[in-house]
Formats: structure tokens, C-alpha cells, sequence
């Protein structure tokens, strides 16, 4: 005890002794107060204090007896509870740790990142891109995740879907046709059903628009002469209640509450009115034809609602079958009471229909509900549950993003481990004078913290000047959300992250050399230290490998996609949707545009045919059926010359044909179809649709009738060339598409006058159908060539480090008589060797990953051998033309120079 | 209050150092005080005016031998620096020149037993 401070024992003359030295007696001072200052005293305190008690201790008891002595010990100890004696330092002196030294450290880190400013730009750099993809891609994330989580009630929120399993598989949708019950199919009024029966059910709706495909249309909005084509939809009483569309005029009680009701934006407000509140009361005609009166004008949707609607109309004249809907079907959403368990209600709700019906054969209708606000990013149904989507592509960036900031961290390790044969004696220096190891590590664990901000503040930087980009092409409105502090913590927490896991191996490291090798000179480090550095930079290297296979194979495949030949020829189409007095005057419009410069041909389909979405089952009936045997078809009603303008090929029989009669009553079947009905020799043989019924009189080839995604499926052709929904496609001449626009613009304003021109270009639209692959692979070719630039750096680093390191051997061995070039291949050996290893570890594990990927499509590229040579060598290359500027300057330099000095 | 201020209580125990050099150490000037003022005085109280004391330079400090009374543990004893014996030396005079100057009705009489 208190050998911390220097003492020197003083001979002291007895005279002077207030105590004599034979003072026998010793009195027990109490234990508990003894234990107490033990407890709070300062340790180095202790000592003084606790010799002073217990010395007045025995001259008390002397003086006043024991019984009174023992008081007064109390309050003497008391009287040394005081702030110079309690706990708070362990020496007397000022712990000059905090100030001096931490201001000695950030010296000697920004006087070393001075001092290599390759090695320092290189680091910071590269952490600076890492840190910039993790944040990108972070925020993209986000973003997504905000969508449709913004309401208010979004805990509550649910939607609903149903599963049907029967002999022909499991089929899960958003559509609940088959709701009812024995006495009513209550389809129609789900929303007051499942408020009646359900008690957990606060507020119900139903949610359809009109203006989607396959035959819905924006349609129009009418205010005296005022007229606007928009998108709109219907919706359930207790809509603008369940949801945050916030009302700027109007209450969410009374909104859509009556038949004959609209609730309007504030975008179409101001098309029409001054102000909200003057919309309020005023009456809009529909489509031509049906007046209805707003009652509510809320503000526009954003990219955050997947709901998109310029208005809602009351949900009453839909079931009057007074609005179009895009589909037949609708979607329902459900409020559950606050509070209550979503998993009893899904229980209760799951069973609901099969506990009233009887059903055989092993059909079955459950039900089931799904968070409102993760309708976004898992909306495909797998085995009639709704488990994947976009939130796939989430993982994956997730993921890329991780990898990508542990490859810039690997960087700085690698590139901090290197170093620090440079930085070995300072640690020897300091090890002697006397630093601590838990010094060395703060130290290097500091410096690295503070590249990583430095890091940070670059990364910020490039991200500001990136981030309209980012937007651009990844179809968002992202800002940094810099205004919010719990971002910096993120922030901050994230370069503190990456700062520590960079700097730990290097602190580890360093502060473990032992002084007096260092300072002899024996700066060799073991083989075990080399072979950390060379793992780390085959691990960063089998990343990049796998993302730049990765990348290959996506951009691959939508390339793929995009211009695989379908079957059909969608070049040179321009469709239109049927509107208005289209139908009618259909005949008069095909003639008209034929006889205008620049169109090729005009025919008419109920589907686009790039997309055809609509399928059923039950409805069709063929000779030779078998009981229970349904197919799901995809029916479409075509024009006569629909064959020859798509450039469809018939196997077998022949196409449809204006100048026999029969033909209308007649059908064409895909050979899927065929495959699946089990027909032979079907010429001839009849096949009914609904109540139409008529003999098969030719076979399509098989062509993708939808994206690639699916399979091709069972297709049914008949002619209408009544029906008033679908679509008129118009085939420009090749190189006259301006003409056939201006024909077609003409020839529409003239015969259907009320609908402003709308259209669309088959291929483009063809190509929409891949929008979120197109997405993907620009993102991914992006960050993976960041990945490759990232890897490069550290390979450029350890390349330079190298050199330096052998730049006395390689003197010598000029001395002795090597040239150039043996020198250039001994030094690109040891790379060659970490990419060619990278490389076999991470095909097999590219390979499988994007077969997994693949499997997502029903028609893939195969996994060519070439695309992992191809990687191979690319990476490879990168990889050499990255050290040979090192290796050359090192090949060619002056050996007396590396050798002058010693 | 500058830091270099002499309390009253500070005042005494300096110049109750001054007294019992170079046996001068908490428990004894306790003692002593005690003695001399009639009053109980904790080595407490007496322990953090000698460290206020050191840290304002009028006293030095070290370890002294240790005793059985105290359990085997060392003392600290104190000295007075030269700024202690400069500041008692001023303090002295301060009060002196202020005594000299009491005119004999400036204080009341005390009957002090030796008119």
C-alpha cells in the first residue's frame, strides 16, 4: 500500500513523541467504520486516514473510556467523509491520459496520414466508397420500407387474401370472390359482413381502381365544359377513416357515405374549382354519364402509397355496376380494434368459408391476412400465400451493402497491417518509455476512428453529388435525411463501427510486438501475420468475384428477357384502349386509319398480348373433359387479323378468317393447351367459353403470352369484334412511326371525340413488365464495379507495401543480374496466386447463388462456363494492371539507390 | 475567496504546525487544538485543512514512521514552506498593526482578572 508514492521514513527523536513508543494496550477500533473508509476512501488516502483513526482511537478510549470513545470514533470517521478524501482518483497526481495524451494522439495520426499520403488517401478512399454504397443502398432501403407504412394505423391495417386449393393446385390472390355465406354471396358488401361478424373489426373497406390494365382506362371528370381524363378508383365508407389520405375539405365520416358520392384531390380540385372548400357540394359528371356530388377533397397521393388515385367514388355505385373497374375484382382492407389479436382473427377468419360449406374433392377456401404495410414488398403468392417480392431484392442490396462496407474495412485492415512495419519502432519507443498496451490499442483504434471520419465526411460529400443520380434511375425522391439527429447517430454509429472493426486487428496487432525485437531490428513479421493479410485480401477478393459474376448473370438475363424472341413481334405497335364510342365505331375507325399514311394494319384484342393476365377455369368445358378437370385458360377475344399482325404461327388447321362465317364462333387453342387438355387430333372438336360454344379450327405455336417470369400458359382465342372493353393495336409501317401517330391522333379526334388520345408502345410497355430487373441490374452494376474499385485500392495498397518492403531485394537482385522482366513476373506472382485462389472459391458459390436467382424465372439463360471465365479473367486483369504500375516502378528503379543506404 | 486565502481554522492548524515540527501530523494537532480551544476538534476536519493547506503551497508533506498505535501504518507529516511562514509572518502583522491602533475606548473593557 502507497508504494505509489515516493516515501522516505524520517528518524524522529523520541523526545518529541506526543505517543510513546511502548504505548502497550491496543483497543479495537469499531470494525464496520473501519470497513466503510475502506470502502470510500481514495486509495491512496487510505493509508494516513486509517492510521489517524485508529491512533485518536486509542487515546480517546484512554482519555474518555471506551463506551465514549467508541462515539466519538463514529463521528471522527464521519468527519473524514468529505470530497478531499472520498474515492475519485487512485494517485494524487492529475491523469494527464485525458487531455495531453489524447491531443498527443490525434497529432500523431494526422502527422501519419500526412506522412503517407498514398497509404492514406488510399484508405480513406476506399472506406469513403464502402461507407457511400452502404448509405445508398441504405437509404433505398428505407425508402422502400416506408412505402405504404405511413398510415397512421398501420399496426392495425391488414389485408385480406384467399388461398383455394383443389385438384389443380393451390391458388392464392387478393381477391375474395368466394366470400359468402349459404344464404348470399356477400362478395359485394364484404365490408359491412366482416364488421357484423367479425367483433375484432373496426372498419372494413374495399379498394378497386378503373384505370389499370387489363381493361381499365383513366377516364373522365366533367364540370360544365371542363373535362379531364383521370385515374380513379371506388372505395368503401370507412376509406378516408382507415387510411392517411389527410381530407382538406370534407370529414372522413361523411365522405363516400352515400351512393352517388366522390371524393376528389386536391389536384383535380384545383382543375375545376378555386378552392377545396368550394368543391364541396359541387356536382362532377362521370364518364359521360353518371353525376356524382363531392363530398371530401383530400391532398394528392405520394410515391409512398402504393394506392394511387386521383379520385374515389363511393363503393355503392359499383355494386349498382355504375363504375368500371380495371379487373372484376377488388381488393379488401380491414381495421382491426386497437388492441386486439390479429392472430385470433386470422384463426377465426381462416376457416370461415369451409365451416359453412360442405366442400368435396378437397377444395378448400381459407382466408387469410397480411400487414397492410408489407402488401408492398411481399405481394407474390407462392402456395396461395403471399412470401416473396420485392423484399427479395431488399435482402439481397441489404446484403451487397454489407459486403461492400466489410470489403472497404478489410481494405483498411489489410492496408493499416502493412503499415505498421513503419510504425513498429514507434510502438517499440513507446512500449520502453513506458505506454501501456491498452494505450497502444486506444491509440490505434483512435487513429483509425479518425480516418473513419474523415471517411464519413468524404462519403457525405460524394453521396450529396450522387444522389440526384441515384434517384434517377432508381425512380425515387431520396433526400438525406441530415435534419434528423437519430440519422447522425446512425451515422456516427456507423463510422464508429467501421472506424473499430478496421482498426482492431492493426491495434491488436502493433501494440503486441515485443519491445526489443522491434528495436533491434527484427521487423520480420511472422508467417502467420502474412497469411491474415493475404486471407483477408482473398476473402475481399471472392466477394467481388462473386458480384461481378453476379452482375453479369443479372444483366445477362434481362437482356435476355428484354429481346428474347416471344413467339410474336411486338415491333412497330401502338396500342390504344377502347373507350368511349370506340366500340362502336370501331369498323369506321379501322378504315379510316388504313386509308392514312404511315399505318400498316389495325386489329383489336381484349388483352394486350405481351400481357395477358386474365385466367380462369371453371367457365371452359372441351370434348372429352374429364370430371373435376379444370384448366386455368387465358381467354382473349381477338380481331380476324390478329394472327397475321402479331406474326403468330399456326401449327396445325388454320387462323381465323372474315370471309367464313362460322369463324366467329369458332376457337384457336395454344399447343399448352392442347398439351393440357389431353386432346388429340383436335381439329373439329368443340370447346365452350362461358356460353359460347364452338369448334376448335386451329393450334397456335406456343408464345409468351405474359412475362417470363411464368410459364407459358394455356391460351384460348375467339373473335368479338363487339366487346367494349380491351384494346385496338395499330402496326406502323417500320422507319413512319411520326406519321402513324399523327394519323393516329387525327383519326381519333374525329371519331371519338370525348376521350383525348392515349398510347402506348408495345415494346416499352413489354419492357415495363421487367422494370424492377432493369432496376437491379443498373444498381447492381453499379456497386459491383464500386466492389472491384474498392478490392483494387487494397491490392494497390499491399502491391505498394510490397515494394517497399522488398525494395533492397530487389537491388540486389538486379545487382546480381536479374532483368526487368523476371522481376516484374516474381512480383506478380504472389497476386496472381490471391486472385486465382479468390477465384476458386467463389465460383462454386456464384454458381449456386444465381442458379437460385434464375429459378425466379420460368425461361433463364443457362449458367455458361464462360461467365465465370470471363469474371476470372477480368478480375485477374484488373487485378495485374492494378500492381504492375508498383511493379514496374520497383522493376526499373536504381538498385544503388535502395542499396546506398543502410 | 482566493484559493490563497487563509481561513480562520486553516490559520490555526498552520500555525499549530509551526508549533509541533517536525512531529506535526493530524492526530496530534487535533489533539493539540482540542487542548487549546476547549472545543472537540475531529482529525477529520483537521486532515482536510492540512490538504487544502498543501495545495496551497504554505505546507509540505511526507510520510513519517509508522506505530503500533496506528496499527502498523505511517503518518504524513508536515511542514511549513516559505510561503506558509510568509503568509503567518503577514497575518501576524496585519493584526498587530490593527491591535496598535485600538485606541483604549475602541474596545470595551474586559475584566480579565490582571488590571
Amino acid at each position: 500500500m502507497g508504494t505509489h508514492l515516493p516515501t522516505r521514513l524520517t528518524t524522529t527523536e523520541p523526545g518529541h513523541l506526543v505517543i510513546s513508543p511502548n504505548h502497550k494496550p491496543w483497543y479495537e477500533p469499531p470494525r464496520w467504520a473501519d470497513k466503510l473508509i475502506e470502502r470510500l476512501c481514495a486509495p491512496y488516502l487510505h493509508e494516513e486516514v486509517m492510521g489517524d483513526l485508529h491512533e485518536r482511537y486509542q487515546l480517546q478510549v484512554e482519555k474518555l473510556g471506551e463506551k465514549r470513545a467508541r462515539r466519538r470514533y463514529f463521528r471522527e470517521s464521519l468527519a473524514f467523509m468529505r470530497a478531499s478524501v472520498l474515492k475519485r482518483k487512485p494517485t494524487p497526481h492529475t491523469n494527464p491520459m485525458l487531455i495531453t495524451m489524447l491531443r498527443h494522439y490525434l497529432i500523431t495520426a494526422l502527422r501519419n496520414t500526412s506522412r503517407n499520403k498514398a497509404f492514406s488517401a488510399i484508405n480513406v478512399t476506399g472506406l469513403a466508397l464502402g461507407m457511400t454504397c452502404f448509405l445508398l443502398i441504405f437509404l433505398w432501403v428505407a425508402d422502400e420500407r416506408t412505402i405504404d407504412n405511413f398510415h397512421e394505423h398501420n399496426e392495425d391495417l391488414y389485408v385480406l387474401y384467399q388461398t383455394i386449393h383443389s385438384q389443380d393446385g393451390v391458388i392464392g390472390s387478393y381477391q375474395l370472390q368466394e366470400y359468402g355465406s349459404l344464404e348470399h354471396n356477400y362478395y359485394a358488401d364484404i365490408d359491412v359482413h366482416l364488421k357484423d361478424k367479425f367483433p375484432e373489426v373496426l372498419y372494413a373497406t374495399q379498394y378497386a381502381t378503373s384505370y389499370e390494365l387489363p381493361w381499365g382506362r383513366s377516364l373522365t371528370l366533367q364540370y360544365g365544359d371542363d373535362k379531364h381524363k383521370l385515374n380513379g378508383g371506388t372505395a368503401g365508407i370507412d376509406f378516408f377513416k382507415m387510411f392517411n389520405y389527410p381530407l382538406l375539405a370534407g370529414s372522413a365520416e361523411n365522405a363516400l357515405k352515400e351512393v352517388n358520392t366522390i371524393a376528389i384531390s386536391e389536384k383535380v380540385s384545383g382543375l375545376f374549382f378555386n378552392s377545396p372548400e368550394e368543391a364541396i357540394g359541387q356536382i362532377l359528371r362521370y364518364d359521360n354519364g353518371l353525376d356524382l356530388k363531392v363530398t371530401a377533397v383530400f391532398k394528392e397521393t405520394d410515391n409512398r402509397s402504393t394506392l394511387q388515385f386521383d379520385y374515389l367514388i363511393s363503393w355503392k355505385n359499383t355494386v349498382l355496376d355504375q363504375i368500371l373497374l380495371s379487373e372484376g375484382q377488388y381488393e379488401t382492407y380491414v381495421q382491426l380494434k386497437p388492441g386486439s389479436n390479429p392472430e385470433l382473427f386470422a384463426a377465426k377468419i381462416k376457416d370461415f368459408q369451409n365451416e359453412q360449406f360442405d366442400y368435396t374433392d378437397g377444395y378448400r377456401c381459407d382466408f387469410g391476412i397480411q400487414p397492410f404495410g408489407e402488401r408492398y414488398l411481399v405481394s407474390n403468392f407462392e402456395n396461395g400465400k403471399p412470401t416473396s417480392g420485392r423484399i427479395e431484392y431488399i435482402n439481397i442490396f441489404s446484403g451487397v451493402a454489407a459486403f461492400i462496407l466489410l470489403i472497404a474495412c478489410i481494405n483498411f485492415m489489410n492496408l493499416a497491417t502493412a503499415k505498421s512495419l513503419k510504425r513498429a519502432k514507434e510502438v517499440g519507443v513507446r512500449k520502453v518509455v513506458g505506454s501501456s498496451r491498452s494505450y497502444l490499442i486506444g491509440q490505434f483504434l483512435g487513429e483509425s476512428l479518425i480516418l473513419a471520419f474523415m471517411a464519413l465526411a468524404l462519403s457525405l460529400v460524394i453521396i450529396f453529388l450522387l444522389l440526384p443520380y441515384f434517384n434517377n434511375f432508381s425512380g425515387k425522391n431520396m433526400t438525406l435525411p441530415l435534419d434528423e439527429g437519430s440519422y447522425w447517430l446512425f451515422l456516427i454509429g456507423l463510422t464508429v463501427v467501421a472506424g473499430l472493426a478496421s482498426g482492431s486487428y492493426p491495434a491488436l496487432f502493433l501494440s503486441s510486438l515485443r519491445p526489443v525485437r522491434v528495436l533491434k531490428g527484427i521487423t520480420r513479421f511472422g508467417r502467420s501475420a502474412s497469411w491474415f493479410r493475404k486471407g483477408l485480401a482473398i476473402f475481399q477478393f471472392s466477394l467481388s468475384i462473386l458480384l461481378l459474376i453476379g452482375t453479369l448473370v443479372v444483366s445477362r438475363q434481362t437482356h435476355y428477357v428484354q429481346n428474347k424472341h416471344l413467339g410474336y413481334d411486338r415491333e412497330n405497335v401502338i396500342y390504344v384502349k377502347i373507350e368511349g364510342d370506340m366500340n362502336n365505331r370501331y369498323q369506321v375507325y379501322k378504315e379510316r386509319l388504313l386509308s392514312m399514311p404511315g399505318i400498316a394494319m389495325v386489329d383489336r384484342s381484349s388483352e394486350a398480348p405481351h400481357n395477358m393476365g386474365f385466367e380462369m377455369s371453371t367457365p371452359f368445358k372441351w370434348e372429352g373433359q374429364q370430371e373435376g378437370q379444370f384448366i386455368g385458360f387465358r381467354p382473349t377475344s381477338v380481331g380476324f387479323d390478329f394472327l397475321e399482325m402479331m406474326d403468330l404461327e399456326v401449327v396445325e388447321g388454320r387462323g381465323f378468317n372474315k370471309d367464313i362465317v362460322t369463324d366467329t364462333s369458332a376457337f384457336m387453342v395454344n399447343e399448352t393447351a392442347l398439351k393440357q387438355m389431353g386432346m388429340t387430333d383436335p381439329l373439329g372438336k368443340w370447346i365452350s367459353a362461358w356460353d359460347k360454344k364452338g369448334k376448335i379450327i386451329g393450334i397456335v405455336k406456343d408464345y409468351h403470352i405474359a412475362s417470363l417470369h411464368e410459364p407459358i400458359k394455356p391460351l384460348i382465342l375467339d373473335v368479338k369484334e363487339g366487346l367494349y372493353f380491351g384494346i385496338i393495336m395499330i402496326k406502323t409501317q417500320p422507319g413512319k412511326t411520326v406519321e402513324a401517330l399523327k394519323s393516329l391522333e387525327t383519326a381519333t379526334a374525329e371519331i371519338n371525340p370525348d376521350y383525348p388520345l392515349d398510347y402506348q408502345f408495345m415494346d416499352q410497355e413489354y419492357a415495363k413488365l421487367y422494370e424492377s430487373e432493369a432496376i437491379i441490374s443498373k444498381i447492381s452494376n453499379v456497386f459491383a464495379a464500386l466492389a472491384v474499385i474498392i478490392s483494387c485500392l487494397g491490392l494497390l495498397g499491399l502491391a505498394m507495401f510490397s515494394a517497399e518492403q522488398k525494395v533492397k531485394e530487389i537491388g540486389i537482385r538486379k545487382v546480381l543480374g536479374a532483368s526487368v522482366n523476371q522481376i516484374i513476373s516474381l512480383f506478380s506472382r504472389e497476386f496472381i496466386q490471391l486472385v486465382l485462389l479468390s477465384f476458386i472459391i467463389a465460383s462454386p458459390l456464384a454458381w449456386y447463388l444465381m442458379k437460385e436467382w434464375l429459378n425466379g424465372f420460368a425461361y433463364s439463360i443457362p449458367l455458361a462456363w464462360w461467365f465465370f471465365a470471363l469474371t476470372g479473367l477480368a478480375a485477374l486483369g484488373i487485378a495485374m494492371l492494378t500492381v504492375s504500375v508498383q511493379t514496374l516502378k520497383a522493376a526499373t528503379s536504381n538498385p544503388v539507390k535502395s542499396l546506398r543506404t543502410e | 475567496m482566493r484559493r490563497s486565502d487563509l481561513g480562520e481554522f486553516e490559520e490555526i492548524v498552520l500555525l499549530t504546525v509551526a508549533v509541533l515540527t517536525p512531529q506535526a501530523y493530524s492526530v496530534v494537532i487535533a489533539e493539540e487544538l482540542e487542548q487549546q480551544t476547549g472545543k472537540t476538534v475531529t482529525t477529520g476536519a483537521v486532515h482536510a485543512a492540512l490538504q487544502r493547506l498543501e495545495k496551497k503551497g504554505f505546507l509540505n508533506s511526507e510520510m513519517g514512521e509508522a506505530t503500533a498505535a496506528r496499527g502498523g501504518r505511517r503518518k504524513r507529516l508536515f511542514t511549513v514552506t516559505l510561503a506558509g511562514s510568509k503568509i503567518l509572518h503577514e497575518v501576524r502583522s496585519v493584526r498587530e498593526n490593527l491591535w496598535g491602533r485600538i485606541s483604549p475606548q475602541g474596545l470595551p473593557q474586559l475584566n480579565l482578572g490582571t488590571s
